[in-house]
């Protein structure tokens, strides 16, 4: 089968940037194996949330002071701003409405409380600009009974060290309980489901117009939505107070939506979506790659002029580690990782991490690098480029969506 | 120094990331299923240590595999599950409906002898009540209707002796629904593949592959029927050197990954040469051995609906891709979803409001997007979707073959 371009990996950087690629009009397609990493994000995207430790405010200015290695700065950084820019509007176009700009940095509240930098945050999540300018001063957190995976009052601690007044009110509706007879499947995304008829929608809306009362703002758990957001904007119409929801532990609904969002679009796109497919081998011919098999297209592997690698890093299985190595387990592509497997991690599981900086090696234009030389057709995008420590810098979803933005503007001007 | 340590349990290899759950449709319907990850590797973890750890509400599960292709890690969770009811199910002899819903083949038989009866009677009202109370088989449900010629008969009769005039050759796994109840759908590859210059040709001899034998606890003759097919099929592929094509995704995944995964009948050597005839044909045109030839007043719009076992096999893009050769054909793809039937679990009276509601999200698309006919490659969807939307379903192999120009695609592949 032959493609125009061949992205191994369907999360956030594949679909971004098979889509880029489909809108102008390129036969693209992604092998995604398994569900992606989006499923854990919790509705908001990062540019750049700290550097050692500190917050970042002005995510465009300080990148520049981002080492050399570093994805945006392969990418440049006077092209920053605008690719920003165009992920936001890649989002809007395929249905996720998100707030937020580049220039300066709002706040995301985690499942735990904890309000963290972000650059974009779904429309209909909490999201706080100014932390000396909260947005309601009195809350009313929604509470759902028998939802153990919500830690509520860290919540609400968190939200009060913030300057809030939080009222927990604690609330169930037949839809809600009825999930309660199987403990294990009381979670996220099984609530989404059974909360989308107007029906189940308004008793809802009727349980927090009579006990949120005087407060300012509700707030309620991310379980709604899963699809798309009309569910939300339903509740929210039928929601005396204004209504904002709040992070989940995952899987995370607002992740679901933006994947199943993003996947809808690159097919209306005509793009073609390998689910529960993976790359296992490829062939090259000189400083090309030739083709990709897959577990199951088997003996009649994708032939393309282009391939991403946007395969995720450890745990997307992107990236592999034995006990002597780490290692890109379908090319097997030049890493940028200690050889000493002692400098791998550090004691304290919250210390920095080398291995989360690990990665595949790209040369300036993120081209990937086979015994140090790039192999000319194929890019890496997204979490399994090196330079960059998602956790501890907040560049995660930035890194995906600029770097896939980045490459499909290459593939597309070296045609 | 000790490289590699991984556990011979594959539900090892889950990270309880609980991805499995958010796809799993008979969990979003029904709180008495315990879902994939609980079901699956979680449950596995205890029914080791005791085996009266097995709920009976597995048996809920679709064995859909949807929770296999969302799956991150790899983790084959739905043979976890369906390994567990096996176990589970030993010593216990099935119940008659289940026996009379998984013979599909003995069934089969018996009705295409009084097919017109058969027909007529399990339309009644009365007999549709007597099944629903006595059989427990839901009443809404309309079996599918019964050929009165069966597709082997038609074959000997009409298409055997042309078959060995042409230059290559595949053997044909017909399955139980195109033997008894849709002989057309293997008239339409015979017709294709002739056209293309294949003689088609039947198995020594087969037996109906057993997915629904499995699905109903009846493990014992799934595999003396596995065998018998297993032997066929290698004779076909080892010594005739034909590939084996099917038209029906189920039977192609239970013949391939079923076999060795559930049944223990290994098939693992003729795996790559049995194959359905899309991804057959798709692969002749892409490396240009063969030409199609449409005709040019064919005009149709049909939405494509990949069925939950087409898209764990992987192979929905090869229909898709030949569908989209066909000029005159509007074709919409559909989001995947579960159509909820399964097989033969939607019959049964205790799973027909699951069934119906799994499937109410796949309806509702199919009536968003406006088309005349539904197309796709399982013939238990086919009956589902008919059923609850009204609309005509058709396997690609069909679409195909109805819009083939047969004399043109002879001509331009060098046949007179």
């Amino acid at each position: 089968m032959r493609m125009d371009t061949v992205i191994m990996g369907g999360g956030l950087s594949g679909l971004t940037c098979g889509i880029a690629l489909a809108k102008r009009g390129q036969r693209v397609a992604i092998v995604a194996s398994g569900q992606s990493t989006l499923l854990f994000n919790g509705g908001s995207m990062e540019l750049l949330g700290s550097i050692d430790g500190k917050a970042v405010t002005a995510p465009l200015e300080a990148i520049a002071t981002l080492p050399q290695n570093h994805p945006y700065r392969k990418i440049g950084d006077d092209r920053i701003a605008a690719l920003a820019d165009e992920a936001k509007q890649l989002l809007a176009d395929a249905g996720i409405n998100m707030e937020g700009n580049a220039a300066a940095n709002h706040w995301r509240i985690t499942p735990i409380g904890v309000a963290k930098p972000a650059w974009l945050t779904l429309s209909d999540h909490l999201r706080i600009d100014d932390l000396e300018k909260l947005p309601a001063k009195r809350l009313a957190l929604m509470a759902i009974r028998g939802y153990l995976d919500h830690p509520n009052s860290m919540l609400a601690q968190g939200l009060r060290d913030l300057g809030f007044d939080v009222d927990v009110i604690e609330f169930t509706t037949d839809e809600i309980s009825s999930l309660r007879r199987s403990p294990t499947e009381m979670r996220a995304t099984s609530l989404a489901k059974r909360l989308i008829s107007d029906h189940a929608l308004q008793r809802i809306a009727d349980q927090i117009n009579e006990l949120a009362g005087d407060a300012d703002m509700a707030l309620l758990p991310s379980v709604l939505g899963q699809n798309n957001e009309e569910t939300v904007k339903t509740l929210q119409s039928m929601v005396k107070v204004p209504l904002r929801l709040v992070a989940t532990l995952p899987p995370s609904v607002a992740g679901s939506r933006m994947q199943a969002s993003l996947r809808h679009y690159f097919m209306m796109l005509g793009g073609t979506y390998l689910m529960g497919d993976t790359a296992v081998s490829g062939e090259m011919e000189g400083d090309k790659l030739l083709k990709v098999s897959t577990a199951k297209l088997a003996d009649m592997p994708l032939r393309a002029d282009n391939f991403v690698m946007a395969t995720g890093s450890f745990i997307s299985r992107g990236l592999k580690a034995d006990y002597r190595r780490v290692y890109e387990p379908v090319l097997d592509l030049d890493v940028d990782a200690d050889s000493d497997r002692e400098q791998w991690t550090q004691f304290g599981v919250l210390d920095q991490q080398a291995y989360m900086s690990y990665g595949v090696a790209t040369d300036e234009r993120l081209r990937c690098l086979k015994n140090g030389k790039p192999v000319t057709n194929l890019h890496a995008i997204g979490s399994i480029l090196s330079g960059h420590d998602a956790i501890k810098a907040g560049d995660g979803t930035g890194v995906s969506l600029l770097t896939a933005l980045a490459v499909a503007k290459d593939i597309l001007a070296n045609k | 120094m000790q490289i590699c340590n991984l556990s011979e349990n594959n539900f090892e290899q889950c990270t309880k990331c609980s991805i499995c759950t958010t796809v799993c449709p008979v969990a979003a319907v029904t709180t008495d299923y315990p879902g994939p990850k609980q079901a699956g590797p979680d449950g596995e973890r205890y029914r080791l240590k005791d085996p009266a750890y097995y709920d009976k509400m597995l048996k809920l599960c679709l064995n859909c595999k949807r929770c296999e292709v969302a799956c991150p890690s790899g983790v084959h969770i739905a043979d976890i599950i369906q390994k567990a009811r096996m176990q589970a199910s030993a010593g216990h002899r099935a119940k008659l409906r289940d026996t009379v819903l998984a013979n599909t083949d003995l069934v089969g038989t018996m009705a295409n002898l009084v097919a017109p009866i058969a027909n007529f009677t399990v339309g009644l009202k009365p007999t549709k009540l007597v099944m629903d109370s006595v059989m427990a088989i839901d009443k809404h449900r309309t079996f599918p209707a019964y050929s009165r010629q069966k597709f082997t008969t038609w074959y000997k009769r009409n298409a055997a002796k042309q078959q060995d005039a042409f230059a290559n050759h595949v053997s044909y796994f017909h399955g139980c629904y195109v033997n008894f109840n849709f002989p057309k759908l293997g008239q339409d590859l015979v017709k294709l593949m002739n056209a293309v210059g294949y003689g088609v040709h039947l198995l020594d001899k087969e037996q109906c592959c057993g997915v629904a034998l499995i699905a109903n606890g009846l493990y014992k003759q799934a595999k003396r029927q596995a065998k018998t097919n297993a032997a066929s099929i290698r004779k076909s592929v080892d010594i005739d050197h034909r590939t084996v094509l099917t038209t029906s995704s189920s039977c192609t995944f239970n013949l391939r990954d079923e076999y060795p995964a559930v049944l223990d009948v290994d098939t693992t050597d003729v795996r790559d040469n049995i194959m359905l005839a899309t991804r057959f044909i798709y692969r002749l045109v892409d490396e240009r051995e063969i030409k199609l030839v449409f005709k040019q007043d064919y005009k149709r719009r049909m939405a494509y609906h990949t069925a939950c076992h087409m898209q764990r096999m992987g192979w929905q893009l090869y229909s898709i891709e030949l569908l989209r050769m066909i000029p005159g054909l509007d074709l919409q793809l559909l989001e995947q979803d579960c159509c909820g039937i399964s097989g033969t679990y939607g019959f049964k009276k205790e799973n027909y409001e699951n069934s119906q509601a799994i499937g109410s999200i796949l309806f509702k698309h199919i009536a968003d997007a406006q088309v005349e006919a539904v197309t796709t490659d399982c013939e238990t969807c086919k009956w589902q979707i008919e059923m609850s939307t009204g609309l005509p379903v058709e396997n690609p192999i069909s679409v195909l073959a109805d819009a083939l120009d047969v004399e043109a695609t002879r001509a331009a592949n060098g046949l007179k």
